[in-house]
């Protein structure tokens, strides 16, 4: 065995000793990514995998490193680009991937990629055509 | 200030170049000549064309310590370098039909899943699925 892995295991027998508090986040994390499209709420997620809302929201984080809402919008942004590059619009993209205002997609999408749905549609969509032409 | 490139270190690039397209599936993005044969050599993955560049850079031939740094790592079995994959294991299954070499096999711990081969250019990979 290589110091790799006997530090592996030593590091892992401490932070993953818990191993049902382990699947019941992984169990969220594959609900939502499942379900980034519909109106997802705490308090479902913690019905849904019987756990206190306030109990849920630490083991994301510490299992995770962000939260649960974080978490979300990261997916939901991550699909909104596969939409705008397959050629939806921007107001279709925004609600087919769970987005309630298209005000809150708009920010949101321009402060995590940079550009704002628009101009990142508009973008593939030149470079698509570039490629075609050279 | 962005994050477009990470560098590995390689002790031949032309067959490093082989592993990381041919085995690993990676695809060239940039290659121009530098002097004494060496190259800037950038690749990126299929999926992600304009995500981060991978450069495979000579160091170790060029700089001791980036050398003795490599080969203790090495001797360790510490990866240094990790790709993301959507399944391990059918990455584990892919690659060893294709004579790769796993120090570890597809593991978990905790929310990750993990597998390390070697890149055959003198460094530890640590191949992570997040479950």
């Amino acid at each position: 065995m290589t110091f790799y892995e006997r530090e592996i295991n030593r590091i892992s027998n401490i932070i993953y000793s818990n191993q049902e508090q382990i699947q019941t986040v992984i169990g969220v994390r594959n609900y939502i990514d499942n379900n980034y499209d519909t109106d997802l709420n705490l308090d479902l997620l913690s019905h849904l995998h019987f756990i206190s809302k306030f109990h849920l929201l630490r083991l994301f984080k510490k299992h995770y490193g962000l939260t649960l809402r974080q978490y979300l919008i990261d997916k939901r942004i991550e699909k909104s680009k596969q939409h705008l590059k397959n050629g939806m619009s921007v107001t279709e993209t925004c609600f087919a991937v769970g987005f309630e205002s298209l005000g809150s997609f708009s920010t949101l999408f321009k402060t995590k990629t940079g550009n704002s749905p628009s101009e990142f549609k508009n973008e593939q969509l030149s470079r698509s055509k570039l490629d075609s032409e050279f | 200030m962005k994050v477009t490139l990470i560098s590995i270190p390689v002790r031949d690039q032309e067959k490093a170049l082989k592993f990381y397209t041919e085995i690993l599936g990676f695809i060239i993005k940039k290659d121009k000549p530098l002097e004494g044969g060496n190259r800037w050599l950038t690749l990126v993955s299929k999926e992600a064309q304009d995500g981060p560049e991978l450069l495979l850079e000579p160091g170790p031939n060029h700089f001791e310590p980036c050398k003795i740094y490599q080969d203790a790592l090495m001797e360790a079995g510490i990866p240094y370098t990790q790709f993301n994959v959507e399944n391990v294991d059918a990455e584990y299954e892919k690659l060893t039909k294709l004579g790769v070499e796993f120090s570890v096999k597809p593991s978990k711990m905790g929310t990750w899943k993990y597998a390390v081969f070697n890149d055959t250019c003198g460094n530890n990979i640590e191949l992570v699925e997040e479950l």
